[in-house]
This record gives C-alpha cells, structure tokens and sequence, in this order.
C-alpha cells in the first residue's frame, strides 16, 4: 500500500535531484565538468548570497519561534474566535503577505501615512528587514497553531499539578512548556527555515536589488546565461537543498537528545 | 481545577493585528486614486480590474485552478493506502519511508522544477498540464501524506470493525464509516494540498515554459503597480477562501 507514494517520490523528487546534479554538471551543449561548481564556489555574489540567505532564514525562524511561544502562552486558554483569527494567515500565500507588506510599508504606503513616517526603510532595504517581516507574519501563526495543538488539556493538567506543588514559573517554562513544545516547535522551525532558505517570491518582491539570497541568484543565473547559466544555478540550489537538510538532520538530533533540550 | 476566565485582550489583539491588513488589498484594488499622505482614497474605480484582466490572469487563474486540483485529487488517492499504513503503525521500520517523504519539504521548489525541467523538455512534459501536476505533486504528496496520517489511527480502525462487526460490506464501510469519519482530516488536507499547489511559485516557473500561473503573473505587478497587484492578490485569495470556507464545513460534518 506503500508502493505508489514512494514510487512517486523516487521517481519525481530522486529524478528532480539526479536532474539537478546533471545539469550542474554538463552545461547545454557542453562536456561534463565541474565549471559550474568551480565558478559557483569562487563568486564572491553566491557568497555574499549565501550569508545574506543564513541571515535571513535564521532570523526569521528564531524570532517567528520567539514570537510563536508568547503569542501560545498568552492565547492557550483563548476562545475559538481568538484562535481562528490567531491562524487565518496560515492560509494565505505568502507572495499575497509580500503584496499587503508593500502596500503597508513601501515608502508612502498605508503605515506612513498613519504614523506620519517609518524609522527605517523595509522595503527593498539592504538588510531585508522587510524579507523578514513577512516571514514572520507568515510563520508566526504556522508555528502558534502546532504549538497550541500540543498545549492542550495534558499541558494544562501537568502545569496546574506543577503549580500546586510550589514549582515556580521559570522551573515550570522549564520542565513541563518545554518538553510539551519542544518536538513540534523544532519541526515547525525546520519547515519554517527550509522554506525561506529556498523560496525567492518573497525577496523578489521585498529584498534588496544585493545582495540576493541564492535561490535569487540562481534565478539571475539562468536568466542571464542560457548556456551555462542552468548549471550555476542547479549547484546552488543543490547547496541550499544540502544544507537544509543537514541543518534539519542536527535539530531533529538536538532535539530528541534530552541534554540538549 | 480551577478554570480562568479567558482573556482575549493579548492574544484577541495580536489576532486582528494579524489580519486586519489583509483588507486594506480590497480598498487598494478599487483605489484608482490613492495619493499620499491621505488615508482614504481620492478616487475608486475599475481601473486595476481592467488591467488585470488584460494580464492573463483568465488563463492564469484557470491554469493554476486546474493543476491545483489535480494535484490535489492525485495526492489524496496516492497518499490515502501509505497514510494508512503509517498512521495505523503497520510499518517496523517506517524512518526510511518518512525521511523520503520529508525531503521534498526541505528542499527549495524551484530545486524541484529546475532538476525536473531536462526530463520533461525531453518527454514533452514542459508546460503542460501533467507536467505542472506531477512537479507541484513532488511538493504536495508528502504534507497531504503527513496531514492524512494523523487521522489515520487506531480509533478509525476500531469504528471500522464496528462497521464490520455489524455486517456492512466493504463498499458500504467505506462510504457510511471510514469516509465519514476521516472527513475533517481529508479536508485538511485536501486544503493543505490545495494550497501549497496553488502558491507553488518555483516549480512553476522552472516547469511552466511560459504557462501563465497566477503567482508568476503577480509577481511582476507587486513592485511595478500595486492596484493591479491588489486586484490579482484578491483573486489570488478567492479560492484559498473558499477552500478553507469548504474544509470548516466538511470538518463540521458529523461522525
């Protein structure tokens, strides 16, 4: 029963990801080589790309969490009203959140004008401080609704018995919130970063013209060498697909380690 | 136990913080005119709809509707047997089936489409409709599989041998027990699958060949003019809407 779902995945993602390290490899009309990794690897943009993407991603995933927690901690005995308006961003495509943070943050937009002026620039800034904000818009309530799914009446019952036995509030953020969040708040922040390290809509959009993130620069890449360009771009998508997927094996590690909780 | 009363004021604030932005995209769409520093508009209109239409968002929309479901019909008859078998713990060794399945979700779509996109150029799959669905369905299949198979345990099972126990064939079990019961968790995911499929922006770009798709057609308009932007994000949501309106019905359906 398993067979046709993991023959689609072999077949489609393994053919996707032997695709890529093809192309990577032999340009259109060219001899298999590793040009395309040597330039890659020796381009001081992809770098700046990949530091301007590891910022990125990781500020956007340690604040969404940050966030995540409070807004949890303070709605867990809220209403169905206060939950389903906590969550009615989950649904909306981000390239949408991307079009309301411009409309709400470019230089004239609706936040000017009510607060009569910004304290620094968010749209197209050189920090991608508006790549981040929609990130976390986005993901805040992504991560709030898996974290209330696990607060529920057991978290309650643990943190009420903690309580009563005279465990003080840190001791219990300590010993009974975070070994009830820690599994799905450390998945939420692996889908979460894997997702901005890869996506480009959002910086498209809102980021900065430089530096890019990489999944930008290996967009710039094939649209400005047809030849060589797609074998650029397929190693740097790969070196992103590499390390989200190392990144995500040592959390899912960390956290299932019980010293390291 | 001592039950508190709730308190909406924190979280019920952050709530509508959350999503009173979001209607400024209706007032936006209709704004011909909208100069700052005013905060309502000098001028509505239909300008941005005008515009908008003109910008193959028909097709888009159609384009994006049509491989949306698909993919989504196709997850769910693939996804339904392995999310049995992995929610009803059937597996000794499920690690190797999930990690598979986890994959897709770490890696960036357009990886996905660009890796696809030699295949297909040569099976003559680029910029068709089965292109698009089997791309975008590398990206859908595992969150439809891992959304199902929460669903998918031992109180199902248990309903289906009372089903059996009282003499229903396998047909009429299917239609008055299981599907009944596993109705909120397939909308769900049927939601889910929907749209992730109908935001997919790499693979469809990687795999479209110049297919007009909605997120591609927007995308260009969000820097260069923001009412035709707000008009396609409006119809860029309609049917996310709808889809959510449709899963909290079937939800809702009783056991």
């Amino acid at each position: 029963m398993l067979a046709p779902a993991v023959l689609v995945m072999l077949v489609l993602f393994g053919g996707a990801m032997a695709g890529a390290v093809r192309t990577s490899v032999t340009p259109l009309g060219g001899h298999a080589g590793a040009g395309a990794w040597s330039t890659l690897l020796h381009d001081s943009e992809f770098h700046d790309a990949v530091a301007f993407t590891l910022r990125t991603a990781v500020l956007s995933t340690g604040l969404a969490a940050l966030l995540a927690v409070l807004v949890a901690l303070a709605a867990r005995r809220s209403g169905t009203v206060v939950r389903a308006l906590l969550a009615a961003p989950v649904p909306v495509p981000h390239l949408l959140v991307a079009t309301v943070a411009v409309l709400w943050l470019a230089p004239g937009g609706l936040a000017e004008r009510i607060l009569g002026g910004l304290p620094f620039d968010v749209v197209h800034d050189r920090a991608g401080a508006g790549v981040v904000l929609v990130y976390i818009y986005k993901e805040v309530p992504f991560l709030v609704v898996l974290l209330l799914s696990a607060m529920g009446q057991g978290y309650r019952e643990r943190d009420e018995a903690a309580a009563a036995v005279g465990v003080s509030p840190a001791q219990r953020l300590r010993w009974v919130l975070w070994p009830t969040i820690r599994g799905p708040l450390v998945v939420g922040c692996i889908v979460v970063f894997a997702y901005v390290a890869g996506a480009f809509e959002v910086p498209l959009a809102l980021g900065p013209s430089y530096p890019p993130t990489v999944a930008e620069y290996a967009l710039q890449r094939s649209d400005a060498d047809l030849i060589s360009g797609p074998s650029v771009a397929a190693a740097a998508l790969l070196v992103s697909a590499a390390a989200s997927i190392v990144l995500a094996a040592l959390a899912v590690r960390a956290a299932k380690d019980p010293q390291g909780g | 136990m001592v039950r508190r009363r709730h308190r909406p004021g924190l979280a019920g604030l952050a709530g509508v913080a959350l999503v009173a932005p979001l209607l400024a995209l209706v007032v936006r769409a209709f704004a011909d005119e909208w100069r700052s520093p005013a905060l309502l508009p000098q001028r509505f209109g239909l300008r941005g709809v005008r515009i908008a239409l003109g910008a193959d968002t028909g097709s888009a929309f159609a384009n994006s509707a049509e491989v949306a479901l698909l993919t989504v019909v196709a997850a769910l008859v693939i996804a339904w047997p392995a999310a049995r078998v992995l929610g009803e713990r059937r597996l000794r060794h499920p690690a190797p089936v999930f990690l598979l399945l986890a994959m897709p979700l770490l890696v960036p779509s357009y990886a996905v489409g660009t890796g696809l996109t030699e295949w297909f150029i040569r099976l003559g799959l680029d910029g068709t409709t089965l292109g698009l669905v089997a791309a975008h369905l590398t990206v859908v299949l595992p969150y439809v599989t891992l959304v199902l198979l929460a669903g998918f345990g031992p109180r199902l099972t248990a309903i289906e041998e009372m089903g059996s126990v009282s003499g229903l064939p396998p047909l009429r079990r299917l239609r008055l027990v299981t599907i009944p019961a596993a109705a909120p968790t397939v909308a769900a995911a049927a939601l889910l699958g929907f749209l992730v499929s109908w935001s997919d922006y790499g693979s469809s770009l990687a795999i479209g060949a110049g297919r007009p798709m909605l997120p591609v057609v927007l995308l260009p308009f969000v820097g260069s003019d923001p009412q035709v932007a707000a008009t396609l994000a409006v119809v860029f949501l309609a049917p996310a809407t709808a889809a959510l309106v449709f899963t909290v019905r079937a939800g809702r359906r009783p056991l």
